[in-house]
């Protein structure tokens, strides 16, 4: 991928939290709140998550795909943008921008066998108009840093190679992309808040380490803050809420 | 953040909400390529005035929606900021002809078209090199080189492979700049060289002989081999190695460059299709006696650049610190370079067409029309020496030199014949243009035009039914075609300058150099 992230386009499009916690007029009209709005996205990701998983594509082209939806959000409403055609679309633009094609087609397959619900229905060629317009939203940036690389240097740098410590902390950055902490922060804090997290959960003082890296440790800290209060509240989600959520979507205005 | 402020302002006060313009913006004035996805036009943005080139993305015929080749050089050029790589400006769509029954478009603007707009160049560098009568000086040659190396070094750093580096992909504006353009086949790539990449890819007369003998793990160096191969083109007037199928492609290499072996390139051998494509006969180098002639900085260079073993090969970033560029005469500001009246290899080409129209009807009337096609060698100082003026006075020098069968030095005899000849190109499309396998049958072309169709050269005049016309016939070798060089060597020992030392003929024995 690009070799600098602070010269790329990631970068410059890094957003503000209240730029990216913003419910569009007309999903407002419709009665849904942020929290909704997060929920449906949050249930989006593990939607790509798992059409992912069978039509067998990297972790990174999922990564890829779930910014590419996050970024959507913060400049179009789920009224006109269904979340449940934009989700997959993405993952079929990612996979082409992260050069593992996958085809339309499959897509639509296991779209068909892992949903039987109506509203999940869409064919070959709603993707591919939808893919344009994603394309557009996107103000065709296609480009996206993930704190992947950033976290397997950073371990190494750390001397840490117990696989639990691995394993745990890039657990945890795959969990970020149930947020949008992609949109806000740069992939490097993120890697590192996710080391944090890890070192602490496994009773591991790294303090030194992080000491000696030239970084805000607030923002670090910031950001372990926000992950650590996303795990708490999504115990409290049910497919209760997030079928709410979406029957909000459903209302005419 | 406050830094994406700006360019979302911009963005904004152009267009209504997020995305893109209408195509309406523009009104499209001439076609100047043809593309490996559609038409390339020049066009003027009508609020300013401003000039730009339109490359048309077709999305008709697209089962897998936007082309991936589309979404490689977006991707690219969106991350590539640099004076010597073009600037992609925006992305219009263009409404469809789809209506529905009211008659009103159906909802899908997409299915008219996408276009990506460029800044506009006047020249490709394969249009500027093939204009009649053209002729680059060497601090010519030396300005395009660094800036053509320049750029690449950027994309090198960024770690995108071009791809298809050949003249038509090289474009020039008027004030001299050279930039790198049609990235349709440019890909990302990671230091370790550890994933494997497809082999299909850059225009067969410039493909490096590790792609032609199949590897898939590859880096920068590919790109640099085809740099070397313009290199050539550029001192020597003509494409060096014009193969027509890729055993042809390598048995030309290794005519010029020797065969490869163990030696020469560790680890050759391991290499898919080695086996099948080893020549059977010894082959030595003989780079150095072919283009003797040549500058003795250039010849080091491009000895460098022609490297068989991609590991050895120089970099974009050493190749911008050889001697060549720094010694007399030096690469020349590109704003004092002359502006040229605008082409493109696809005007070129078009123009050529017409003017062999035209000499057809001159034919019939019996009127001889001498002229100038085909490229000529470059001059040593802006302004100096016109061709004509090449005769006579140079001869002894080059009658000294071996006869070699493949070098330029046979054309003799045709002492003021008509230079030129056939062009690069068969007349049209139709005499069976080469079809590179990766781009179904198109190849790029700076915004993208076609392919060169290495058969051009070949029968001297293509079906134009020229045949009989007196510009010289074709012969072999690295002298395929007619002459292009009225008289003597490119650098004709004229000796102003830089004196006759430096140059040309009376060094041509001198093989002593350092590597």
């Amino acid at each position: 991928m690009a070799a600098n992230f602070w010269t790329s386009s990631h970068y410059k499009q890094l957003l503000d939290p209240e730029e990216v916690d913003v419910v569009q007029p007309l999903d407002k009209d419709k009665g849904m709140t942020l929290e909704d709005f997060k929920l449906i996205k949050m249930n989006m990701a593990n939607y790509i998550w798992k059409l992912a998983q069978n039509v067998k594509v990297r972790q990174r082209v999922v990564a890829t795909a779930v910014t590419y939806m996050r970024r959507v959000y913060t400049r179009k409403s789920m009224s006109e943008y269904d979340p449940r055609l934009v989700a997959p679309t993405c993952l079929y633009l990612a996979a082409k921008a992260e050069e593992s094609t996958v085809q339309a087609r499959l897509l639509v397959f296991y779209i068909k066998k892992l949903y039987s619900d109506e509203k999940y229905r869409y064919e070959i060629k709603d993707i591919l108009e939808m893919e344009m317009k994603i394309l557009e939203a996107l103000n065709y940036y296609l480009v996206v840093f993930h704190p992947y690389r950033s976290l397997s240097q950073l371990l190494q740098d750390a001397g840490i190679n117990d696989t639990s410590m691995i394993q745990l902390s890039w657990g945890l950055v795959n969990d970020t992309y149930k947020m949008d902490l992609i949109l806000i922060h740069p992939p490097h804090l993120i890697a590192l808040a996710c080391i944090y997290i890890a070192s602490v959960y496994r009773e591991k003082d790294i303090t030194a380490w992080f000491e000696e890296l030239r970084v805000d440790m607030n923002v670090v800290k910031n950001i372990s803050m926000e992950i650590l209060d996303f795990y708490e509240s999504h115990r409290l989600i049910t497919d209760e809420r997030i079928n709410i959520a979406f029957s909000k979507l459903a209302l005419k205005p | 953040m406050a830094l994406t402020a700006p360019g979302q302002q911009l963005n904004l006060n152009e267009s209504p909400s997020w995305g893109s313009r209408s195509v309406d913006c523009f009104e499209k004035l001439e076609q100047i390529g043809e593309g490996t996805y559609g038409q390339v036009y020049m066009a003027r943005e009508i609020r300013t005035g401003e000039i730009v080139a339109l490359k048309k993305i077709r999305m008709d015929n697209e089962r897998e929606g936007f082309p991936i080749t589309a979404i490689r050089e977006i991707k690219i050029l969106k991350k590539l900021h640099h004076e010597n790589v073009i600037k992609l400006k925006e992305i219009v769509t263009s409404p469809g002809p789809e209506k529905d029954e009211q008659g009103r478009p159906d909802g899908n603007k997409y299915k008219g078209g996408i276009y990506m707009v460029f800044e506009y160049m006047d020249h490709d560098l394969t249009g500027l090199a093939d204009r009649p009568g053209m002729r680059f000086s060497v601090p010519q040659i030396k300005c395009y080189m660094r800036q053509l190396l320049t750029g690449l070094h950027y994309c090198h750093v960024n770690q995108v492979l071009h791809r298809d580096i050949k003249g038509s992909n090289l474009l020039i504006d008027n004030e001299g700049n050279l930039k790198l353009a049609d990235f349709g086949l440019a890909r990302s790539f990671s230091n370790d060289h550890n994933a494997n990449l497809t082999n299909r890819v850059i225009t067969l007369w410039y493909r490096p002989p590790e792609l032609l003998l199949g590897t898939t793990k590859y880096g920068p160096a590919v790109d640099m081999w085809s740099v070397g191969c313009i290199f050539a083109e550029l001192l020597h007037g003509k494409p060096i190695f014009p193969g027509k199928d890729e055993p042809e492609q390598l048995n030309k290499i290794f005519e010029l460059c020797g065969a490869p072996d163990e030696v020469n390139w560790p680890g050759v051998s391991k290499i898919p299709w080695y086996n099948n494509f080893k020549p059977t006969r010894p082959m030595k180098r003989r780079l150095r006696e072919v283009f003797r002639h040549f500058d003795r900085h250039a010849l080091e260079l491009l000895e460098r650049m022609l490297t068989l073993d991609p590991s050895q090969r120089i970099s974009a970033k050493d190749a911008l610190d050889a001697e060549y560029f720094w010694t007399d005469p030096l690469p020349c500001d590109p704003k004092s370079l002359p502006k040229y009246e605008s082409s493109h290899e696809f005007q070129t080409k078009k123009k050529r067409q017409q003017q062999r129209q035209h000499d057809e009807n001159a034919k019939r009337q019996k009127l001889q029309h001498p002229q100038q096609h085909g490229r000529i060698p470059p001059i040593q100082q802006s302004g100096q020496a016109h061709p004509q003026m090449r005769s006579g006075p140079n001869q002894p020098m080059h009658n000294s030199q071996p006869p070699v069968a493949t070098g330029p030095s046979h054309h003799y005899g045709k002492p003021r014949g008509p230079a030129g000849g056939p062009g690069r190109y068969p007349p049209s499309g139709t005499s069976g243009g080469y079809n590179h396998p990766n781009r179904g049958g198109q190849g790029g072309g700076g915004y993208g035009s076609g392919p060169y169709p290495p058969q051009g050269r070949a029968p001297p005049y293509g079906s134009s039914g020229m045949t009989g016309a007196p510009r010289g016939g074709g012969s072999s070798g690295y002298g395929v075609g007619a002459p292009n060089y009225p008289q003597g060597a490119p650098y004709g020992s004229s000796g102003a300058g830089r004196g006759s030392n430096m140059m040309g003929g009376n060094r041509n024995q001198q093989y002593g150099w350092q590597q």
